[in-house]
Formats: structure tokens, C-alpha cells, sequence
């Protein structure tokens, strides 16, 4: 069969010892860099592009592919550990994956993370394997009108990220939109909400909105009080789930590997809802879902996988079409340039082994991933007994040159004192960072979106039902919108808001 | 003061929101909006300013008639030390280099504790700056200057 | 960071001394800093990384690249422009950072001219200008006869850049109207062109290149003079509409008033680079047309191109604050 023939031929080309050591040499680089607090994914592969232009063109692929999951991992681990993603997708995990940390489950929490990043990896890449050039007609059928609606679908969403109140949290999305229209307008160049500074002409940084709202703000409330502080350290019981958190873990796993196969194809920013779609769709279907947002297992299990999911069907387009889904693409598709290699639809008749020894890598690296990672959670826990004051600075210090490090923005730095103050603000008037962050990814893409589809239009509204792909979105989202205001579940939200959370 | 309950919290939130959206509003106000069919720079920023108003004003509308959970201690220290050390990197790495940089702006925010005693405090922020020049300087070759033309000649 | 005017004179003082002591062809004594003012793995970056690597062999320093990326390339030529004039940190320059951008923006953020000393001119790089194969056009001539039949739109890499001028230019030479539909840079504006969500698209011929080769994209003309090597089975525009010719190009630059010592250094380290027949292997893939000029006719270059662009700018009342 053809694909057996063209999974033997990846899998001999990415096993090769070169190859494997090429693989596992940017899995660690990309764990060890993405785990440093403020260094997400993209900072990660910036950082360790160079290193690759050496080698030949397949092993440096399959390199920074295995940068990219190591980082996107690390990312996770950071999240989790101190509440500081690096990444839109890793800011969902850090929702429930720092709150059961809290709560000394921070082994459960990160070993529950690589067994749903492992096997949402596995079948993701299968899915590449089989359907990738299908899969990619489909996502060409997305224009701006489809694009709009699950957007609007998204933000929706958004408000189920939130657990206390739905107003609040709606305040933040919008808040977050307007965040996100910071920079210059797309259609006529003018620049919006700068101050006048050219240096935020490009949009404020995601990265320090990131890093200030959750890890900033979460520093300084561990500093507000020193002497009755809780000691989160105190108890660290098992590093491993048990039997039992394995059985909860498997639905939101493969319901989050769904979620983020199918959002990853998209290459206009679907695979930034993965995670948050996934959160989502786990709290309504939970039988608890006042635990949510407060050290919930499916909080941490179906994000991670949707995430990790999304991670691998956005190669589909980066490797039948050439075009970048994310940065990190687009710093691929760099590095293959750089190589001599044309990216586009050749890629797959003209360098088959390259193709197929990628698509089989993936698989190892995430292998190795999971082999790597089980045992370094240990360490990783262990670091938790390091004193809050001593690990603060070095955060600090982190997450300033993650941050510089991207597009040496001075300015990039001011934005992250700047969002570590709201972020305080914000927890101190209990409202929640993760719509805001939604927001804020969502906001231009929308507002793009929205604007592209009434030019295209000529200025028609209908666009948007009567292209049939938009129009099916639009009633998903009046579903979820159903489902978000129902009385039944409204009262179960209050029941949850005045429980309360510290 | 009226014995009425009121969320202290909430009235905060609800006005700061109406503040956040009066200035989006007020930036706005030179962009232009353009028709629903043909929207111009401003028109997204005017509906997003408006309904951020209007979700403000029902913050705190809500606020009244109940109770909320004190305000709580707020870190003056922490935000005192901890918020200028990403500016002061930020303002310096190019004039003083990195090295420098990087060992002030962590020496900065090891202050934000008042557990941290400062000679520690030295020792802390010299081991972070060796360990970061090590890795981004001469490991992964970042193109930063270690020491900066502020500290030549 | 401006410089006062006394560490002007002191730097200026120990340079000469430096000069008179030891001899001039010693630079570079340190790494140097080359600013791509995009960010990582667009074309520019990729030119860039390719050139820095061979220099640093010629020079026998590290050439490391700095991506300061940012308002359209404005935020790392500003960089450059203002950094001490001692050949260590310099510029890989665009059309858009020393021609387009200058004319455009209001605020203008440096001089191409005044505020820097060329140093070589290193590649052309054509544009294209392609449609979607179920346009039912093939060439040139047949797509101006549609597009005054009907309302048409392109799709370019974003406002003001050299791809949205060309088609503008294209507009106003034919006296056809299209509508623009700007993206953030090409990866999306291709994808909405390859699924036919806008029909035409004027893009840079190296992102394009590998749909036009599958048949995903039908390129209906170049907008360099000439047929690009790389595809001589499609036409210049300028064989339908004489006169029509824009291409990218990447340059490099250091600050104004660097030691013309140093910039000979560098102008023969790029010569050397572009010299090199793997380099030459690489930009030949990469569909750009090497030119590696002397410092004098970049300059003469970054004129003309001014001039040339100005009416084209002006025409299409393209401007940014």
C-alpha cells in the first residue's frame, strides 16, 4: 500500500542515527530553552534557528520540529509550575495545571500533560500521514466570512473560560479586543491606540500580555503577604496519577485530540482556539464543573492535548501548501528556504524522503518526549522547593530576555511591567485573566477577518449565512450560546461564584 | 456611608472599566469610523469602546445590594521592585551590554522580598547573570553586546 | 541615544588613532551586527542569513544577524541609523526600508540618503503578478479585458509595501480598476488566492514560485524588464505594458559617516559572498538575480529608485502615519 510504503520510507529516513540523535538533541534543547520562564515556542526556535542552518536539510527539519514540541512542552511545564505561559495555548493549561500545583498535585498535573500530548501527538500525525492533502482542500475552503464566524464562535467560547462572573469575564474579552487593535490597521495603515509610539505600530507583544497578566501578577500576590503565606511545597504527593485520574483523563483526551485536529488545519488562527475550545467543551460536559478553574484533571488533559493536536495538523498546511499556520511556521519555512528547498505542494512528489521522514519524526520526537519528560518531572516538582523569593528574580530575569530577545523591543519590556500591573489590578478585582488573553488574540483577527469579508462581499452582510461552511458555524454558535445562558446552567455558575475562590 | 451592602470590589471594577472605556473611546474619536458596509479604522474600536462602557456600567450597577469579600493586602514592595526591573533591562541592555543589564535588573527585583537579606541577594543576582550569559550569550549566541558602549573607554 | 557632541569627537579622535596605529585592512577586530528589520524567516531573513554566513568567512569575524523587525522595517533601519558609525553593526536594507517607506510615511524615521553610507547592492528579486487557474484569463491583456468588465480584487502582503505598489502601478499603467485586499505579509494572502477566496495576487516570485511550478498558481507575468531565469516561460508585464518594471532588492547599508576603510571591507567580504557559487546556487533557487554592486552605484541606486517611486506613490495617495 502506498502509505505503508511512504510511512517505511519516513521512518527509515527519520531513524537513521543521525537523525534520531538530531531529533532527541532538539527535544531537550527545546524542553530545556521552552521551560525557562517567558520563552515560549517561538522565542525557543528564534533562538536555536541558527544552530539548525548547518546540517543537511532533513535533519535540520527534524530538529526544529523537535524544538517546537519541546518548547511548546517546557512551555506547558511552566505554566503549570508557576503560572507563566509563554504561549496562547499553554495559558489555558496554567487555568487549572497551576491550581492543582497549588494543591501538590503538580506530578499529576504534568505527567497528565505528556500522556495527553502523547497520544493526541500519535494520532495527529497519523491523521497527517493519511489525510493531509484532503484535509487541505478543506482548509482552502475557508475564506474571511468562515473565518469571522468561528471567531465569533470562539469568543463565545471564551466566556465558559471564565468561573466567576459571566459579566466580568464578557468586560475582559472586550477588553482584550481592544487590546489586540493596538498597532496599525490593516486596510489603511493608520495607526490605532499607539500613544504615538512607532515601536507599538505592530501590535503590543503577546508574550509580555502573557507573562505580565499571569506570572507578574501571580508574583506579587505571593508577595503581598510573606509571613502567613501558603506553602504550596508542603505537600507533593505522588508524581504520577494513579489508576484512577488515568480513567477521568481518557475522555477529555481524545475529545481534546479531536478538537485540536480539526482546528490545527486551519490556517488563519484556528489552531489558536484549540485549547480554549477544548476547555470549553470539557467544562460543559463535566458533572463538576465548579471545579474548573480550580485544579480540575479534564482542565489540564483535553487543552493540552487539543494544543498538542493542533501542533501537528498545522503542518498540513506548512507541508502540502508551503504557507505557515503560526510564527513557528514561518521560521520553518524560513529554514527550508534557506536549505534550497521550495516550499509548497511539491514538497511531497519532489522530496518524498523529507516529507515522510518529517511526518515520521514527528512521531519520535513525541515518543521521546514522553520518555524524557515522565522522569524529569521529578526534577521538575522538585524545583517548587526552591524559596518563592529566591525564584522570582530569576524569573524576572527569564522572562526579560525571552521577551527582548524576540525583536530587541525595549518597548516589548515596558509592556511587561505595564501588563503585570493590570494583571495584579485584575486579580485584585477579581477578574480573570483568560478571556482577556482570548481577546486579545482574537481581536485583530476579527476585526481582519470581518473587514476582508465585507469587501469581498461588496458591502453584503449575507455573506455570512449564505456561504453555507459560515453559516453552519454561526448556528454552532448560537448553540453554544444557548447552552452558556441557560437558566439550569446560569444557576450552577452562581453556585460556583459564591462558593468563591482565595 | 449608607448601610446598604455594596461590593467595594465590583464598583472599583465597574468604574475602572468605564475609565478604560472612555479613553479607548477618546482615542478613537480621530479615527475614521466609516458605514457598517465600507468600516473604517475607527468603526470597530467606537463598538467595542461602547459595549465596554456599557458592560462597566453594569458591573457596577450589580455591585449594589451585596456584599463582597474584603479588598485584601495590597503589594506596594513587590510592585515597587518587581515591575521596574523588565523596564530597567529594557532601558540598558543596549548601553550598558548585557551582562550588567541583566545582574542590575535582577539585583532590582530580588528586593521585592523582605525575606531576601541583601548579600544574598548579590550572590543570587551573580549566579543568574553567569548562568544567562552562559546559556543565550556564548550557548545559543544571541546578538546581544555583553558589555555595552556605555562601559568602553 | 543620541551621541553628544564630545564622545562624538572622542570616538572620532580614537578611531583616527586607531587608524594611524595600526593598519586599516585590521577591520573587523569584533563580531558585527547585521540588522534584518523583518522578522525571522521572510525573505529578507533568509537572503540575509545566507550573505552573513559567507561574510563572516571573508572577514575572518562573526557576522551574527539581529532581527529587528517592526513597522514595516522602519524600527531596524532606525536602529542602524542612529548606532555608532564604526562598520560593526549594519543593514540589510530593502526597497521598502530606503525607497518606499521614506515616501510614505509621514513621520519619516531616518534619511535613506543622508543617514546612510551604501555598501553593496547584493540581489534583485522579482515580483509576479498570478491568478488563480479558474480565472478565466491567460495572459496579461486578458486580465486588463476582464477587469474592466468586472469589479476584480488582488490580494497583496499588506499596505504600502512593494507588492501593493506594484499592483497599484499595474492599475494605473492598464487604467483598470481592481480592488485591493491587503493581508499581513504573503503566507495568508496566498492561501486565500490558492483557494480562490480572491482571485489575483502580486506577490514576491520566490514565496510564489513553488504553486506557479505545481500549477496551483498561474503566474501571468514577472514585473522585472526582463523574463526571470528562473521562468522563462512567463512574460515581463512590461511586454503588454512597456515601461512597467518593479522588483524588490536587498542592499546593505552602514550608519553614515562610517570609516570608508570599513566599508571597503565590507563591500569586498559582500562581493566575495555573492561571488561564491553555492551562494549564487542558493539565490538562483531562490529566483533573485544577483547584482553585487560598488557602494557608489547603491547609492545612485537608492536615487533613482526614490525617483521612481515617488509618482507611483503619490498616484496611488498611499500614505502612513
Amino acid at each position: 500500500m502506498d502509505l505503508l510504503s511512504n510511512l517505511a520510507l519516513g521512518f527509515s529516513v527519520a531513524s537513521s542515527l543521525a537523525n534520531m540523535a538530531f531529533c532527541l538533541i532538539g527535544v531537550i534543547l527545546g524542553t530545556l530553552i521552552g521551560v525557562l520562564p517567558g520563552i515560549g515556542a517561538t522565542a525557543t526556535i528564534a533562538m536555536l534557528l541558527p544552530i539548525t542552518f548547518q546540517l543537511e536539510p532533513v535533519s535540520s527539519l527534524i530538529m526544529l520540529a523537535g524544538i517546537y514540541y519541546g518548547a511548546q512542552y517546557g512551555g506547558s511545564t511552566t505554566a503549570i509550575l508557576i503560572n507563566m505561559p509563554g504561549e496562547s495555548s499553554s495559558a489555558v493549561t496554567a487555568i487549572d495545571g497551576y491550581q492543582m500545583a497549588r494543591k501538590g498535585r503538580a506530578g499529576t498535573a504534568l505527567a497528565t500533560a505528556a500522556l495527553g500530548s502523547f497520544f493526541a501527538g500519535t494520532v495527529a500525525t497519523f491523521l497527517v500521514a493519511i489525510f493531509a492533502p484532503p484535509l487541505t482542500t478543506i482548509a482552502l475552503k475557508f475564506g474571511a466570512a468562515e473565518y469571522f464566524s468561528l471567531m465569533v464562535m470562539g469568543l463565545v467560547m471564551s466566556v465558559a473560560l471564565a468561573h466567576g462572573s459571566v459579566l466580568k469575564a464578557l468586560a475582559m474579552v472586550v477588553l482584550g479586543l481592544l487590546l489586540g487593535l493596538v498597532g496599525t490597521d490593516i486596510y489603511t495603515g493608520t495607526p490605532r491606540f499607539t500613544l504615538g509610539i512607532t515601536q507599538y505600530s505592530d501590535g503590543l507583544n503577546f508574550v509580555a500580555l502573557a507573562v505580565g497578566v499571569f506570572g507578574i501578577a501571580e508574583i506579587l500576590r505571593n508577595l503581598e503577604d510573606e509571613h502567613d503565606r501558603e506553602v504550596m511545597t508542603k505537600s507533593i504527593n505522588r508524581l504520577l496519577p494513579t489508576r484512577d485520574e488515568l480513567r477521568q483523563m481518557v475522555g477529555p483526551v481524545l475529545r481534546g485530540t479531536a478538537v485540536g485536529s480539526v482546528l490545527g488545519i486551519l490556517p488563519g488562527g484556528g489552531a489558536i482556539l484549540a485549547s480554549f475550545a477544548s476547555y470549553t467543551v470539557e467544562k460543559k460536559l463535566s458533572t463538576n464543573p465548579g471545579e474548573f478553574g480550580k485544579g480540575a484533571l479534564a482542565g489540564v488533559a483535553g487543552p493540552e492535548s487539543a494544543n498538542n493536536a493542533g501542533a501537528q495538523t498545522s503542518f498540513i498546511p506548512l507541508l502540502t501548501l508551503g504557507i505557515p499556520a503560526n510564527p513557528v511556521m514561518a521560521l520553518m519555512i524560513g529554514a527550508m528556504i534557506i536549505q534550497g528547498i521550495v516550499p509548497g505542494p511539491n514538497v511531497v512528489t519532489e522530496q518524498p524522503a523529507l516529507f515522510w521522514g518529517i511526518i515520521a519524526s514527528m512521531w519520535i520526537g513525541n515518543l521521546m518526549l514522553v520518555v524524557l519528560n515522565l522522569p524529569l518531572i521529578g526534577l521538575w516538582v522538585k524545583l517548587l522547593t526552591v524559596p518563592y523569593y529566591v525564584l522570582f528574580p530569576i524569573i524576572m530575569a527569564m522572562c526579560s530576555i525571552g521577551v527582548y530577545s524576540v525583536a530587541s523591543n525595549t518597548y516589548d519590556l515596558f509592556a511587561v511591567a505595564f501588563f503585570g500591573l493590570l494583571g495584579y489590578l485584575m486579580s485584585k478585582l477579581r477578574c480573570e485573566p483568560a478571556p482577556l488573553l482570548l481577546g486579545f488574540v482574537l481581536g485583530p483577527l476579527l476585526e481582519e477577518n470581518l473587514r476582508r469579508a465585507m469587501i469581498l462581499s461588496r458591502g453584503d452582510p449575507t455573506t455570512f449565512v449564505t456561504r453555507p461552511i459560515s453559516a453552519i458555524l454561526l448556528l454552532l454558535t448560537l448553540g453554544v450560546l444557548v447552552l452558556v445562558f441557560t437558566p439550569q446552567i446560569r444557576r450552577r455558575r452562581d453556585e460556583v461564584f459564591t462558593e468563591s475562590d482565595a | 456611608m449608607s448601610t446598604k451592602p455594596k461590593d467595594k470590589t465590583d464598583i472599583a471594577t465597574g468604574l475602572l472599566l468605564m475609565a478604560a472605556a472612555a479613553f479607548f473611546g477618546w482615542q478613537t474619536r480621530t479615527l475614521e469610523i466609516g458605514t457598517s458596509l465600507r468600516m473604517g479604522p475607527g468603526y470597530f474600536p467606537m463598538v467595542l469602546s461602547g459595549l465596554l462602557f456599557l458592560l462597566g456600567a453594569l458591573v457596577l450597577i450589580k455591585a449594589f445590594g451585596r456584599e463582597g469579600e474584603p479588598f485584601g493586602k495590597i503589594a506596594w514592595r513587590g510592585m515597587a521592585f518587581i515591575l521596574p526591573a523588565p523596564v530597567f533591562f529594557g532601558l540598558t541592555v543596549r548601553g550598558l551590554g548585557f551582562v550588567p543589564a541583566l545582574f542590575l535588573a535582577a539585583l532590582i527585583a530580588a528586593q521585592a522580598s523582605s525575606r531576601m537579606k541583601p548579600l544574598y541577594s548579590l550572590l543570587l543576582a551573580i549566579v543568574v547573570t553567569i548562568a544567562s550569559t552562559l546559556i543565550f550569550s556564548y550557548g545559543l549566541g544571541l546578538p546581544f553586546r555583553r558589555f555595552g558602549p556605555w562601559l568602553q573607554f | 541615544m543620541k551621541m553628544t557632541l564630545p564622545r562624538r569627537l572622542l570616538l572620532g579622535a580614537a578611531l583616527a588613532m586607531g587608524l594611524a596605529g595600526t593598519a586599516a585592512a585590521e577591520f573587523p577586530e569584533r563580531q558585527i551586527t547585521l540588522v534584518i528589520p523583518f522578522a525571522a524567516g521572510g525573505s529578507t531573513d533568509v537572503v540575509g542569513r545566507i550573505v552573513a554566513d559567507r561574510m563572516s568567512k571573508s572577514l575572518g569575524q562573526q557576522v551574527i544577524v539581529q532581527n529587528v523587525g517592526g513597522a514595516g522595517g522602519s524600527l531596524g533601519g532606525q536602529q542602524v541609523a542612529k548606532a555608532d558609525p564604526d562598520g560593526y553593526t549594519i543593514l540589510m536594507g530593502t526597497v521598502a526600508t530606503h525607497a518606499l517607506n521614506p515616501l510614505i510615511l509621514k513621520q519619516k524615521p531616518y534619511d535613506p540618503v543622508t543617514d546612510f553610507a551604501p555598501v553593496s547592492l547584493l540581489v534583485l528579486v522579482p515580483n509576479v503578478l498570478a491568478v488563480h487557474p479558474d480565472l478565466p484569463v491567460n495572459t496579461v491583456q486578458e486580465l486588463i479585458d476582464l477587469a474592466k468588465k468586472e469589479q476584480l480584487a488582488y490580494a497583496s502582503s499588506g499596505n504600502g509595501t512593494p507588492l501593493h505598489l506594484s499592483g497599484e502601478l499595474f492599475k494605473s499603467m492598464a487604467g483598470v480598476d481592481i480592488t485591493h485586499i491587503p493581508y499581513k505579509g504573503s503566507g495568508p494572502a496566498l492561501t486565500d488566492v490558492l483557494g480562490n477566496q480572491v482571485p489575483i495576487i502580486f506577490d514576491n516570485l520566490p514565496s510564489s514560485s513553488g504553486h506557479i511550478a505545481s500549477g496551483k498558481l498561474k503566474a501571468l507575468g514577472v514585473t522585472t524588464k526582463e523574463r526571470a531565469p528562473s521562468f522563462p516561460d512567463v512574460p515581463a508585464i512590461a511586454e503588454t505594458l512597456p515601461g512597467y518594471e518593479t522588483y524588490s532588492w536587498n542592499a546593505l547599508f552602514a550608519p553614515a559617516s562610517t570609516p570608508p576603510e570599513a566599508i571597503a571591507a565590507l563591500n569586498k567580504a559582500a562581493l566575495e559572498a555573492m561571488a561564491d557559487p553555492e551562494v549564487a546556487k542558493r539565490m538562483g533557487e531562490f529566483s533573485a538575480t544577483i547584482v553585487a554592486s560598488s557602494p557608489e552605484d547603491l547609492g545612485k541606486h537608492v536615487t533613482a529608485e526614490m525617483a521612481k517611486w515617488e509618482p507611483v506613490v503619490k498616484a496611488a495617495n498611499v500614505s502612513l502615519d
